[in-house]
């Protein structure tokens, strides 16, 4: 389990990046956290031609705050999101769900946008960025482009980024201080990939949900908008809680692997999904 | 003060002696062990269940950079014999074990060549240009299809792929039967484990040319077994091969057995004539290291209107894997199933039947509690079906069946022998420390808020301390029954103190020293513990099956013992006082009633450096090397208690209280005891709620990482209360009996009955181990009453 040979390069400056990334002819990997890599390279999953190794650009770690969103840097690590004041006080929901996100010392060095460049669909921050509307900045040596949350992911570790590319920034819109929230996850030890997770926003008018959200994961290939239930969850209250689950369990197609059956995947998840809206439902103002 | 009333070792909770190098980074394990001009191992591992060796393409592998050279199993065919796992069991078959695959695969994972290069990245570079070419063969996956006529053979030689078969009985099963009340039965299922211990196997082998000797450090805790065994196997004598065990993290069983690689680096430092090492890594140990259970035990309860037992049926095939294991042989896990399946009670009239099978999968070898977890999980569920059957509480149900102290010693009905120990007396100190009461009013509240809440009992007997009356494993030639302690006091006064055990995590060198100082007299920071060597003593085995502290207690004991009266007979000559009127007490000899007393460190000077003190004739060497031999082992005991809550949504499992109560003899050191009862019980937790070795129907390993192969963690964890019942001292040396495994045999079983329990309205009753979320939903399913 040692890799095989690759060049590594560190780069000095974003510029420097890209350039690494336009000549690599599409056979480099950038390395932020490392967490997910650094094993898929000892497997030898990933034998690329060059490491490049994005740590010592300055000023990547940063959530930056701004009137309307936060905007979140490509070298922020799990232990800076889930302990950061301004996303405990806009998205406490994000904070919440940085409490499921892997163990202690994976968090120390694991970062937010590259756990979205991962893309894997029983991880909790492609479902958060889904769910909060995020828009993803992604750079290339011959421009930007800007990606919504809603078409990045594709498929089990499969993003819209093209090899060339790299994820240069991650904007969350806030959401109103009255949205209610609810995040539910369940995994066999708490911090493993979720069996199943869901994440839910609403805001209530006249005892009437509103701008109902409610993002799944762990029962799909990507992490999944659950629009018909949200639907029927919209201007209706708790009374549909049932239908809303139904809708949920119908549209989801698990799949079946050792740890859970799709039969349960599907039934866990309308529980937790039960739960969440119940939660946002009650924390709305 | 009078000697029999100054405060002893044995008993205080000292801090372990091996925390402070191990825990600030100082230990030194094979690893950490790397001498000039190493070559170090890969392995290129069978992907094939079963398959035919066809051709073997190195292609471009030499021209790594760094590569030295490639091996397969006709490269070394004559530098070695292999090592045969036998056993005087009739009808066994004993599978022969090599180095690499000879012909032909019998597990996704075995190894079938190895690169050795000046670095593991050269060697796994060169890994990734050789092709073997395989033809695959037929196999039977499961175990209840291998032991069927006309399955697919995987050792031809045998004949048969059961090549384990015995049969138990004891009195009138189908009369017991007949005359029952009832009977409860069910197939139960503990599915196949793997150890994990946190340090990967390693090996390190050196050749001395000058000596024509081999050295093996080895992540082993049977160093001595392994001396001897290679000793054939390379056709070297022992004074020319020294296996060493230096710092080990962890075995947990795993390391308890003789290894392919091990075996391997061996041959390979003679033949190239420098050192060989190889590292598993994790990948490699959870797909190679010998693995645990894989039962499936058919069991069937009689039992009377009273809830007395009557009758106990059992039909058990255990899943072996490719090889029988050295030296245990594969006849150790699922014989000991059915051995102990009637547990700590009253039971006259027992039939058991046990076939050990081989399938396509990574060897069984001994792991922490060995059939006991097993044939526990199945008699506990049985005695809880039946008292739920009756209507009776669990507790009483055991209270009625567990033997009381006149009866001791009682004959199980397997065979075993059940010295006095403490089986009643622990179940009634796990009821009070629980508090059994009050947590059965709080299951029955909790219940009626809707939630699901169970308690479960386990009550077991193991047999710890074997001496040379019995096999460790059935029919197995080794003598694992006595224990050498080499003590010796030097010119300077220390004392060195030389075992053939090998500690790896059980604290041995705190604990024989707590035993030593009270024996010998001297100060307990004047002695070092030396073991994991096969150099100490002629012949040692190791540590395993919870004989260590019985029986290299024992012979420290003695051993101490013989050096105490060297040291007094000295002291006598140098204060002129008469022997019988000193004592010797933390390293100072006096005599009681005087003013006089001379140290240890004195007295050693007096008889090694210096001349005349002693009388020339009358001088001896503070030395003595006993052995000791319990000849039968001793019975430990316990029950633990569980109280468990399921979520009634998405099925998790959470234990949120526990108990144990254990007899365990005199308690050395009841701060270490606590520490192996609360690592056991993880383990026994991982058994109930986590852990399974799964492997798909084209025999390929699906749980090869640990993000799919859950072990318990420090969340995982309850807080776990824990009763020391020190009913009757046993017979052994010191009143010691060994306590390193029993929290991983009781807490499958309690669990499985606290989860029975909690879905008991539905009707529900535990019968396949690990329980995990999806199994409770099945379960549930199956029901036909899923709750929203």
């Amino acid at each position: 389990m040692k890799p095989a040979a690759c060049e590594y390069v560190a780069a000095r400056d974003l510029d420097h990046a890209l350039q690494v990334l336009a000549q690599a002819g599409g056979d480099a990997k950038i390395l932020a956290g490392g967490q997910s890599l650094m094993p898929m390279l000892n497997f030898r999953l990933l034998n690329p031609a060059i490491l490049l190794d994005i740590n010592r650009i300055a000023g990547l770690d940063r959530i930056i705050v701004k009137r309307d969103m936060v905007t979140i840097g490509p070298l922020v690590r799990h232990r800076t999101t889930a302990t950061h004041p301004v996303i405990a006080k806009y998205f406490p929901i994000l904070t919440k769900a940085m409490t499921h996100v892997a163990h202690h010392t994976i968090r120390n060095r694991g970062t937010f946008v590259g756990s979205l460049c991962h893309a894997d669909p029983a991880a909790e921050l492609p479902m958060m960025a889904l769910l909060l509307n995020a828009e993803i900045e992604i750079s290339s040596a011959t421009g930007k482009r800007l990606v919504s949350a809603r078409d990045f992911f594709l498929g089990p570790l499969v993003t819209v980024l093209e090899p060339q590319e790299m994820v240069t920034s991650v904007d969350l819109p806030f959401t109103s201080s009255s949205t209610g929230w609810g995040f539910e996850e369940f995994a066999r030890r708490h911090g493993d990939y979720a069996l199943a997770a869901v994440a839910v926003t609403l805001s209530r008018r006249r005892n009437q949900a509103r701008h109902v959200r409610i993002a799944v994961m762990g029962v799909g290939e990507t992490p999944l908008r659950m629009t018909a239930a949200e639907e029927v969850m919209d201007r209706n209250n708790l009374d549909a809680l049932a239908d809303v689950v139904e809708a949920i369990r119908r549209a989801v197609k698990p799949a079946t692997d050792l740890h859970a059956s799709a039969e349960y995947r599907r039934h866990l998840v309308g529980v937790l999904a039960g739960r969440a809206i119940a939660a946002a439902w009650g924390s709305a103002q | 003060m009078d000697v029999e009333l100054r405060p002893k070792l044995v008993g205080q909770r000292i801090k372990r002696f091996e925390d402070p190098r191990l825990l600030t980074g100082a230990g030194r394990f094979v690893d950490d062990i790397t001498p000039p001009g190493t070559l170090f191992l890969a392995f290129r591992r069978s992907d094939h269940p079963h398959a035919l060796i066809k051709s073997i393409d190195l292609g471009s592998a030499l021209s790594v950079p760094g590569v030295v050279a490639v091996f397969d199993a006709t490269d070394i065919e004559n530098d070695l014999r292999p090592a045969i796992p036998s056993s005087r069991m009739k009808g066994y078959y004993a599978t022969p074990l090599w180095p690499l695959a000879r012909g032909k695969v019998r597990y996704v994972g075995e190894p079938v060549l190895a690169v050795a290069a000046e670095s593991r990245y050269a060697a796994e570079d060169a890994l990734d240009r050789i092709q073997i070419d395989y033809e695959s063969l037929p196999f039977a996956n499961r175990a209840e299809d291998a032991v069927a006529d006309g399955a697919p053979l995987l050792h031809e030689d045998a004949g048969t792929n059961a090549i384990v078969v015995r049969s138990f009985g004891r009195g009138d099963v189908d009369a017991a039967f007949a005359g029952a009340a009832f009977s409860v039965g069910a197939t139960f299922r503990l599915r196949r484990k793997t150890p994990v211990a946190i340090e990967n196997r390693c090996y390190l082998a050196e050749w001395d040319k000058r000596r024509s000797a081999l050295t093996l450090h080895s992540s082993t805790n049977i160093p001595g077994v392994i001396r001897d065994v290679l000793s054939d196997c390379l056709d070297l004598p022992g004074n020319r091969l020294r296996v060493i065990a230096p710092d080990v993290g962890g075995s947990f069983g795993s390391k308890g057995s003789l290894y392919p690689e091990e075996m391997l680096v061996a041959v390979l430092a003679r033949k190239l004539q420098r050192p060989i090492k190889w590292t598993s890594d994790r990948l490699e140990d959870l797909a190679s290291t010998s693995q645990a259970f894989d039962e499936i035990m058919q069991a069937e309860l009689a039992v009377d209107a009273d809830g007395r037992l009557l009758g106990l049926k059992a039909d058990v095939i255990g899943d072996i894997g490719a090889y029988s294991i050295y030296p245990w042989t594969g006849a150790l896990e699922p014989v000991q199933v059915v051995s102990f399946m009637p547990g700590p009670y009253r039971l006259e009239n027992y039939q058991a039947r046990v076939r050990g099978v081989v399938t396509p999968k990574a060897p069984t070898g001994p792991y922490r509690g060995v059939g006991r977890p097993a044939a526990t999980f199945a008699m506990e569920r049985l005695i809880d079906m039946a008292a739920r059957r009756l209507g009776l509480d669990p507790a009483e149900m055991r209270r009625r069946n567990l033997i009381t102290a006149p009866e001791f010693p009682y004959r199980s009905a397997s065979g075993i022998i059940w010295d006095r120990s403490g089986f009643q007396e622990c179940l009634q100190a796990a009821c009070d420390k629980a508090n059994y009461d009050s947590l059965l009013r709080k299951r029955d509240e909790a219940r009626a808020e809707g939630r699901w809440v169970g308690i479960g009992f386990a009550s077991y007997a193991e047999l710890t301390g074997i001496g040379s009356r019995i096999s460790v494993a059935p029919g197995m030639p080794i003598n694992t029954g006595t224990e050498t302690a080499t003590i010796r006091i030097d010119a300077t006064g220390s004392i060195t103190a030389a075992f053939g055990i090998a500690s790896h995590g059980q604290g041995l060198e705190t604990t024989l020293a707590q035993v030593i100082a009270d024996e010998l007299g001297c100060r307990i920071e004047d002695i070092e513990i030396q073991h994991g060597d096969s150099a100490l003593v002629p012949m040692g085995t190791g540590t395993y099956a919870s004989r260590s502290a019985v029986l290299g207690g024992g012979a420290a004991t003695l051993s101490a013992r013989v050096v105490r009266t060297k040291v007094l007979k000295a002291a006598a000559h140098l204060m002129e006082l008469p022997v019988d009127k000193l004592v010797a007490h933390n390293g100072i000899v006096s005599a009681p009633g005087s003013n006089q007393s001379i140290t240890f460190k004195e007295i050693a000077n007096a008889v090694y450096a210096q001349m005349g003190r002693i009388p020339h004739n009358a001088r001896e060497d503070l030395v003595a090397s006993e052995t000791y031999d319990p000849y039968f082992g001793t019975a430990t005991s316990a029950t633990h208690l569980a109280m468990i809550e399921i979520d009634t949504g998405t099925y998790g499992v959470t234990v949120t209280r526990y108990v144990v109560a254990e007899d365990c003899g005199r308690v050395i050191n009841p701060m270490i005891v606590d520490g192996q009862v609360q690592g056991a019980v993880a383990q026994g937790i991982g058994v109930a709620l986590l852990e399974e070795v799964i492997h798909d129907d084209d025999g390929q390993i699906v749980t090869a990482s640990l993000a799919d192969y859950l072990i318990p963690i420090a969340g995982t964890m309850p807080p776990i209360g824990i009763v020391h019942v020190e009913t009757v001292l046993p017979p052994t040396q010191g009143g010691f009996r060994g306590m390193g495994e029993g929290g991983t045999i009781g807490a499958p079983a309690a669990i499985a009955n606290a989860v029975s329990d909690a879905l008991s309205a539905m009707g529900i009753e535990i019968t396949t181990l690990p329980i995990t979320p999806d199994r409770i939903f099945q379960l549930i399913t199956q029901q036909g009453s899923l709750p929203q």
